[in-house]
Order: C-alpha cells, then sequence, then structure tokens
C-alpha cells in the first residue's frame, strides 16, 4: 500500500466531518431566505386546484442535491391540492421525474390522471418550450405512459400555458433560462425555479430583475422549504453535514494560507 | 433490501475508490455510467422523438410534411463522406436560420433589456434610499468600464474600472462558494444513502 499523500488526509477528514455530523442528526434552525419563501407563498396563495407544470431539467448525476428540493416543493404542491403535469426536457431527468412525482404523490394519496399527469421527455428543448405555448396536446399527443393526452381528466382541459397558473423548472443546469426567455418572455408564463447551489449565481439576476419569480437554490434552500412546510426531508438532514463540510473547509484554507505564509517567511530569510 | 439498492451502494463505493488513486474498479462503474446513460437516452430519443414525431405520424398516419425534416435529418449523415459533406450545411442552415430567428428578440428582450431596466431602478423610493440599487448601478457600470478596452486604464477610468476588478472578484467567489456547496451537497446526499439505505446504519 502507497503511503498517504496530504490530498488522502483531506478526503478522510472530510468523510470523517460528514458521517459524524449525519449520525448525530441534529435539527438546524435555519432562517429563510425571500427567495424560498417566495415560492412557498406563491404554491400557499395559488387557488386549490390550480394546475402547475413541473418540468425536471436536469441530468442523474445531481440526483442527491435535486430529490431533496423536488420533493419539497411536490409535498407542498400535493398537499395543497394543485395538480401537477411533469415533464422533462433532458433525457436523463424522465424516468426520474416519474418516479418522483409517483413517490410524493403516493405520500398523498393522489390519483394519476387526476391529480398529476407526466408526458415524459421532449428532446430540442427550445422547440418544446415554444411549442407548448402553442398546443401541449400537440407537442405531447400521449403522456408517458402512452395514454393519450386529451383522454385524462387533468389534462383534457389544459391547452397551452394560457391554463396554467405556472412552471416550475428543476434544474441543475442553465434549462430554467429558457423557461425565463421563451414561455416567460414570449407567453407570459410565470417561472420558479429548484435549482443546485452551482447554479444560484446564474439565476440570481433573473430573480432580482422580476423576470424569475421565485427560486429554491440548492440542499439549503430546499432544507428551509421543508422547516416552512414542516416535513422532514433529505434537506434538513443534510444540513449540520453541509454546515460541518464547510467550517472544514474554511479551516483548510486558513491552514493552507498559514502554511503558505510560514513558507514564504521562511524563503525570506534565506 | 433490494438488488438495486446493493448495486447502487457497490457502484457508489466503486467510484469513491478514486479519491485514493485511479484504479479498476473505478475505471468499471465510470464506463458503466457513460454506457448506461448513452443507451438510455437512446432509447428514450428513438422512442419518443423519431418513433413519436416522426415515423408514426409518416408511415402510420401519412402526414407527408414530415419528409421534410427526415430528408433534412438524413443529409447531416452526408458529412461522413468527403464528396457529400457539402450536402450536411443545408440542415446545419435551416438549424442555425430559424435557431437565430426565434433566439434574437427573446434574448434581447430577456437578458438584455428586463436586465437593464432592473439596473436603473429608483435610488429613492417610498422606503427612502435605497442602497442596494446604488451597489448594483456602481457593480455595473464599473465593471463594464473594466470590459472597455479601447482606452487606457488610466487616471479616473482606470480607478472606476479597478473596482470593476473588485466587484468581479466578489462574484467568482461567491459562485465558487456555491459551487463547492454544490459538490458538498451531492457528497452529503450519497453518504445519506450509504449510511441510511445501503449500511443501515442510521434511519
Amino acid at each position: 500500500m502507497r503511503r498517504l499523500q496530504p490530498r488522502h488526509w483531506v478526503f478522510l477528514g472530510l468523510l470523517v466531518v460528514i458521517t459524524v455530523a449525519m449520525l448525530l442528526r441534529v435539527p438546524l434552525a435555519l432562517r429563510t431566505s425571500p427567495e424560498t419563501q417566495r415560492l412557498y407563498d406563491y404554491l400557499n396563495e395559488l387557488p386549490e386546484g390550480s394546475v402547475l407544470l413541473i418540468s425536471f431539467d436536469h441530468e442523474a448525476s445531481s440526483l442527491p442535491e435535486i430529490r431533496p428540493i423536488a420533493e419539497a416543493i411536490l409535498r407542498h404542491a400535493f398537499e395543497r391540492d394543485h395538480k401537477l403535469i411533469g415533464l422533462a426536457l433532458l433525457a436523463e431527468g424522465t424516468v426520474i421525474g416519474y418516479r418522483l412525482m409517483e413517490q410524493v404523490a403516493a405520500e398523498y394519496g393522489r390519483t394519476y390522471g387526476e391529480d398529476y399527469v407526466y408526458l415524459g421527455f421532449k428532446p430540442q428543448f427550445i422547440a418544446a418550450i415554444l411549442s407548448m405555448g402553442e398546443s401541449i396536446p400537440v407537442t405531447f399527443p400521449v403522456d408517458y405512459l402512452g395514454s393519450p393526452y386529451t383522454s385524462l381528466p387533468l389534462s383534457v382541459d389544459i391547452g397551452s400555458y394560457a391554463d396554467v397558473a405556472g412552471v416550475i423548472s428543476i434544474t441543475d443546469g442553465s434549462l430554467t433560462t429558457h423557461w425565463i426567455e421563451y414561455a416567460g418572455a414570449r407567453y407570459n408564463l410565470r417561472v420558479l425555479g429548484g435549482v443546485t447551489a452551482a447554479m444560484v449565481t446564474t439565476y440570481d439576476p433573473y430573480v432580482s430583475s422580476g423576470q424569475m419569480h421565485a427560486m429554491i437554490g440548492g440542499l439549503r434552500g430546499a432544507a428551509e422549504y421543508e422547516q416552512l412546510i414542516r416535513v422532514s426531508g433529505g434537506g434538513l438532514r443534510g444540513m449540520l453535514a453541509q454546515s460541518a463540510s464547510h467550517i472544514y473547509i474554511l479551516l483548510l484554507v486558513l491552514l493552507g494560507n498559514i502554511i503558505y505564509w510560514r513558507e514564504q517567511r521562511k524563503a525570506g530569510k534565506r | 433490501m433490494d438488488i438495486g439498492t446493493i448495486i447502487a451502494g457497490l457502484l457508489t463505493l466503486a467510484i469513491l475508490t478514486f479519491l485514493y488513486r485511479d484504479n479498476p474498479i473505478y475505471k468499471f462503474a465510470e464506463s458503466l455510467l457513460i454506457g448506461v446513460s448513452i443507451g438510455y437516452t437512446l432509447v428514450i430519443v428513438w422512442s419518443t422523438t423519431l418513433m413519436d414525431i416522426l415515423f408514426r405520424p409518416l408511415f402510420d398516419s401519412g402526414q407527408l410534411v414530415l419528409i421534410v425534416p427526415l430528408v433534412l435529418g438524413l443529409l447531416m449523415f452526408s458529412r461522413f463522406h468527403p464528396r457529400t459533406a457539402p450536402l450536411s450545411r443545408i440542415p446545419i442552415a435551416v438549424m442555425i436560420g430559424s435557431g437565430a430567428g426565434v433566439a434574437i428578440p427573446v434574448m434581447l428582450e430577456a437578458r438584455t433589456l428586463r436586465q437593464m431596466t432592473a439596473t436603473v431602478g429608483p435610488l429613492i423610493s417610498d422606503g427612502g434610499f435605497d442602497f442596494s440599487v446604488l451597489v448594483v448601478l456602481v457593480g455595473v457600470l464599473s465593471t463594464l468600464s473594466y470590459f472597455y478596452f479601447s482606452r487606457e486604464h488610466e487616471g479616473l477610468f482606470g480607478r472606476v474600472s479597478k473596482i470593476g476588478t473588485y466587484f468581479l472578484m466578489v462574484f467568482f467567489g461567491t459562485t465558487f462558494g456555491y459551487t463547492v456547496m454544490s459538490r458538498m451537497s451531492t457528497f452529503i446526499g450519497r453518504m445519506e444513502f450509504l449510511l441510511t439505505d445501503f449500511l443501515r446504519i442510521t434511519k
């Protein structure tokens, strides 16, 4: 076995910090950000039975971060008795979106076809978004399970964006931008998002300018939302580990700088 | 424990072995991921795109207009032979032309005009002086001046563009911080799966 290098100790340290934090299961009280609160308020204030589009615009690799976000939004929407139409604009998100909707719908006793519908994947996201603005049944003639769109009680009266309250795009990339630019700017559809933390700075300008109504950002955002809907999920469970890992990284940055400073001083003396 | 959880747990551990060093177990898991992803995407695209949108409507319902996208799509394959390669420019030209036509007006609206409107908000509103509007205004102007290269960055102009670099550094720092947070979240998600579903140490 090779001798462990410094980076191995850094990884091991991170593993220990996260494992211990997860085993402790200490709940952290969080301050809700205005963006998360706005999404909560929006779903809360919508009349019961409002129809929302949920777009799973992500890949499988971001599932650990996306899952708590999606579950929190779906739980709140089903709890408020909203009707959901799911779809995916990235192929990898197709089955993930279906399973998440099916799982959360079962928790709340919701029925497929009446309370939620899953349309599946459509390629060429810009064309798909624009096409849905004209006609959703033409864009998705059949749902994910192969039933004709117009045969389902929920979707039979939903023709275009004019018949839905808004779209919540759950993304790990820039796809929500296309919802904002094509569905929001052109069809005045209200766009909301559940995005990975890495994408928060991309969408902040859209939230500030009002083009994106609200946004949940990363695991922290999911935890805030879980706190608001009083459901313990992956977000709240991971918050202590998240905070501990950040402190660990901060300490490493400090340590690295101290070592660098000492070496510079030594080199200066020589 | 179901077979899916066992496979997912073992593959997660296989990927994590890369943290020690590159090894055959990691390479196997990585190749499997790539293969499954491509295979899955191909099946989805075949069934929901080519079959649902093209072949069934064309051959079953007789929508002859679909011959146009079929021919354009086939022309893309002409790139594989030097003699026929120029033909592939036709579908590419259609894609670029229609794409630009659709994208330019909406992008101008969403990325430029509406962002500019948000930038030049009122400094004094009902609640008094809005400091954040001033920060946004100074940030936008100074950062834009940093990217103006037709004049030497010296004197007052140099000092303003220097302020722009500080705004850029804050942006880069914030973005990097969020990226670290995102990667940590992914790792925490996998650790939760390993500890709860795979190893069943926690509930």
